[in-house]
């Protein structure tokens, strides 16, 4: 079964995975996944960030790094640099940082 | 009647899942450092920290943690080394390998487990029982089996 760090849940640390990671709750530290990262509305990720793709509906402070893609939903809030050869980000999301995409 | 019966139980069974989103560690998981939440957790990966939750833990068989936990109930069925601190029940299952002290209202250590370390089990004794020992209401026991 794949990670869901829920809604009360709160990790402070450094989390490794090679399975895809769902944050609703709270991560603080480094966050390096070998796979899909999904950051829900609600979720809180203050930790440099790294994944094969990252999604984004909560917040996110830390700079992202994703193999594949990054996208940022509406109501989603990035603040960090994103280096991704892919990026998105939606009507109604909220970002402030650099974007290399590695051309 | 006893159909009655049986479909009650079989109601009781499917609402088991507690809450709306049950939070898994999974199998590939690492942390190192500190978890903390307020509800239910099973872990399946590798935690290199303290783990505090206000509900029940559950210890995948494919589970490692290093450090102290304090949960409602804990279900150990992977490896642990560290402390445990509970209110309700601490089950050590069969093929854990447990180093540390347990700590809660009951302790169960099943055949086959691997356990190291002192399991206390605070308890009140029921009135009219246990004469001495149940001064104050409060009987203590320990059980210490270290083995270092």
């Amino acid at each position: 079964m794949a990670t869901v760090i829920g809604q009360d849940i709160t990790i402070e640390g450094e989390i490794t995975s090679d399975e895809a990671v769902v944050v609703a709750g709270t991560v603080r530290g480094k966050l390096n996944v070998d796979g899909p990262v999904t950051i829900e509305a609600g979720g809180v990720v203050e930790a440099d960030v790294g994944a094969s793709t990252l999604s984004v509906g909560g917040t996110v402070t830390g700079n992202v790094v994703a193999s594949e893609r990054v996208d940022l939903l509406a109501g989603g809030r990035l603040v960090g640099d994103v280096k991704a050869a892919r990026l998105t980000i939606a009507d109604g999301a909220v970002f402030k940082g650099n974007v290399d995409m590695d051309v | 009647m006893s159909r009655d019966f049986a479909s009650t139980k079989s109601n009781t069974r499917t609402s088991l899942p507690s809450t709306t989103e049950s939070n898994v560690l999974g199998r590939g998981l690492r942390v190192r450092g500190r978890l903390s939440g307020g509800s239910d957790l099973r872990i399946e990966g590798e935690i290199e920290g303290d783990v505090n939750v206000g509900g029940a833990l559950e210890l995948a068989s494919t589970a490692s943690v290093t450090g102290n936990v304090i949960a409602k109930s804990v279900d150990i069925g992977g490896a642990l080394t560290g402390d445990v601190q509970s209110d309700g029940a601490v089950v050590i299952r069969t093929g854990a390998r447990v180093t540390g002290d347990m700590n809660g209202a009951e302790v169960a250590l099943e055949e086959g487990a691997v356990f190291t370390g002192r399991i206390e089990a605070d308890f009140e004794l029921p009135d009219g029982l246990g004469g001495e020992s149940a001064v104050g209401g409060r009987g203590k026991r320990a059980g210490a089996s270290r083995g270092r």
